[in-house]
């Protein structure tokens, strides 16, 4: 049992705290530092409030993407126009090829980030997922079907505003892009 | 922390910096009256310096800026002697920056390489100057100022024997950033599907190269000094080198750099028109929106990559700051961005 007011109440109480009652005493040049404290309490509030199931959308998105059609799941990658080559429509293209500057990493070559940004929290799968499709837009997998471009685009918007309304909704209102009330 | 040195190593660091002063100077002695850490120039440290000489060139009081490196840094900035280079080329070029005077890559003086310029008084803050109303009939004008120094800049032009060693610009330029971008998220632990499908869109809309000049890199607001309304000084010339001049046009008016004002597309400070009228009238040249649009998308994408990578700095190279950690979450505006400006009909769910 936990005792009241809980968690998001105390750090919601903290924060006003820190911005009406601390922040005038600072002086001016560490001001910012306590807007930024309070920032982090309000991204952290908010990640810890949202409802798990926004990532689980988009892994089932990206899942219903991929399996949409076996024909269409296929990526179809196409080379930069003006390199002026084709490729067969059936097979990705050898990525060393395409970038013969940089040879391919493991997606995974900082491990000890990794473990510190907690990465993983979300399902393997989802962030299996999540790979494969960034790496399929890089070679442009799905430019020559407008209704999976189309659908590639919906999946990026969703993403996109799934981001920031943890990391910054009121940018999301700024551009118009959600209202006031989210 | 910077400053927080223990006092017999900051007295012998102020009396060896004293001894530079005098030697590049002429001076017989050097009285160092402050040294203090300056706000901002989250990749640089730059401190406050003010120093009394007797004799020598700069006789009297002077009032200095010591710009040094960091722990940590972004990759791929000038050191402080190149820097210090660039800074002479864009002064000799009659752009406004703070006077370059010495650099130094003795670590005996300061403990690592470090330039010395003249400190001119301003604010860089770009929330204020955005946000402030005393400011806003002033502003066009700042902005067609604006444009008219970085004419001014992107006319330095190699070959330059005293800027060397600047890497050659080549017509692969945009290629080589995108695949520097695309290696760098090849090592980053999450995806990040837009940046993905925002270069992509680079990489099939190239535009045509032209000849590279002396770009800026980071020309923007928040990196010049405003003393009231008069520009003072453009700021920040680590990340300079060979480019597309469109490269700087784009940057300047990306949304990242537009701070309070979004809809003000010209840095957060006025409309495009008159930074534009500015460039065009110093420059003699039209700026072509085509061009500019692509170099749009495209720092968007390098923000986002730079946003990253500051949070990299709290998260790797373990630099204790709240402004690096929270700095990575705004690779999700700069996605937003890249999403507006590549798909115009908006997001599909509110078709």
């Amino acid at each position: 049992m936990r005792d009241l007011p809980d968690g998001p109440a105390l750090l919601a109480f903290a924060r006003d705290v820190l911005l009406d009652d601390l922040l005038p005493l600072l002086p001016p040049e560490r001001r910012l530092d306590a807007r930024l404290v309070a920032n982090c309490m309000a991204i952290a509030a908010r990640e810890a409030a949202a409802d798990p199931q926004g990532q689980g959308e988009i892994g089932a998105a990206l899942a219903t993407f991929y399996s949409a059609s076996t024909k269409d799941a296929v990526p179809s990658p196409t080379l930069p126009r003006e390199r002026r080559r084709e490729e067969p429509a059936s097979a990705l293209p050898d990525r060393a090829a395409l970038e013969p500057a940089f040879p391919a990493r493991e997606p995974h070559s900082l491990p000890r980030m990794r473990g510190r940004v907690g990465v993983g929290a979300g399902a393997p799968a989802d962030d299996e997922l999540s790979r494969r499709f960034a790496r399929d837009l890089r070679i442009g997998a799905f430019e020559n079907s407008e209704p999976r471009s189309a659908a590639v685009r919906a999946i990026l918007w969703r993403m996109t505003i799934e981001r920031l309304r943890l990391a910054n909704p009121r940018f999301l209102v700024a551009n118009g892009v959600i209202g006031p009330k989210g | 922390m910077a400053g927080t040195a223990s006092p017999p190593s900051e007295a012998l660091r102020q009396a060896s910096l004293a001894r530079f002063l005098a030697a590049e100077t002429g001076a017989h002695s050097v009285e160092i009256t402050g040294l203090a850490p300056l706000a901002g120039g989250s990749i640089q440290e730059n401190w406050g310096l003010d120093a009394r000489f007797f004799g020598g060139a700069l006789p009297g009081e002077q009032h200095l800026v010591l710009r040094a490196a960091a722990a940590t840094g972004v990759p791929s900035s000038l050191d402080r002697l190149q820097e210090f280079a660039v800074l002479k080329a864009a002064f000799a070029a009659g752009v406004t920056v703070p006077e370059p005077l010495f650099a130094s890559a003795d670590p005996a003086v300061f403990g690592k390489p470090f330039l010395v310029m003249r400190r001119v008084p301003g604010t860089a803050a770009a929330h204020r100057i955005t946000r402030d109303p005393a400011l806003d009939p002033d502003l066009p004008a700042l902005a067609e100022r604006l444009g008219r120094e970085l004419a001014r800049i992107h006319r330095v032009r190699p070959p330059r024997p005293d800027l060397s060693f600047l890497a050659p610009y080549d017509d692969a330029g945009p290629q080589r950033q995108i695949a520097a971008f695309r290696a760098y998220l090849d090592a980053h632990p999450m995806p990040r599907p837009v940046l993905e499908w925002g270069m992509r869109w680079l990489e099939t809309n190239l535009p045509p190269p032209v000849a590279p000049v002396l770009c800026h890199h980071d020309f923007r607001t928040g990196n010049y000094l405003l003393n009231g309304a008069r520009l003072t000084g453009i700021l920040d010339w680590e990340f300079a080198g060979w480019g597309d001049p469109d490269e700087d046009i784009g940057w300047f008016c990306s949304k990242g750099w537009r701070f309070a004002r979004l809809d003000r597309e010209a840095g957060g400070i006025a409309d495009r028109a008159p930074f534009y009228r500015g460039y065009e009238s110093e420059s003699g040249r039209a700026v072509d929106p085509q061009r500019v649009f692509f170099w749009e998308v495209l720092a968007s994408v390098r923000w986002a990559i730079i946003a990253l990578q500051q949070s990299d700095r709290h998260m790797l190279g373990g630099e204790r700051s709240l402004d690096l950690a929270l700095t990575g979450r705004r690779a999700g505006e700069c996605e937003l961005e890249i999403l507006m400006l590549l798909d115009r009909g908006g997001n599909p769910a509110d078709a």
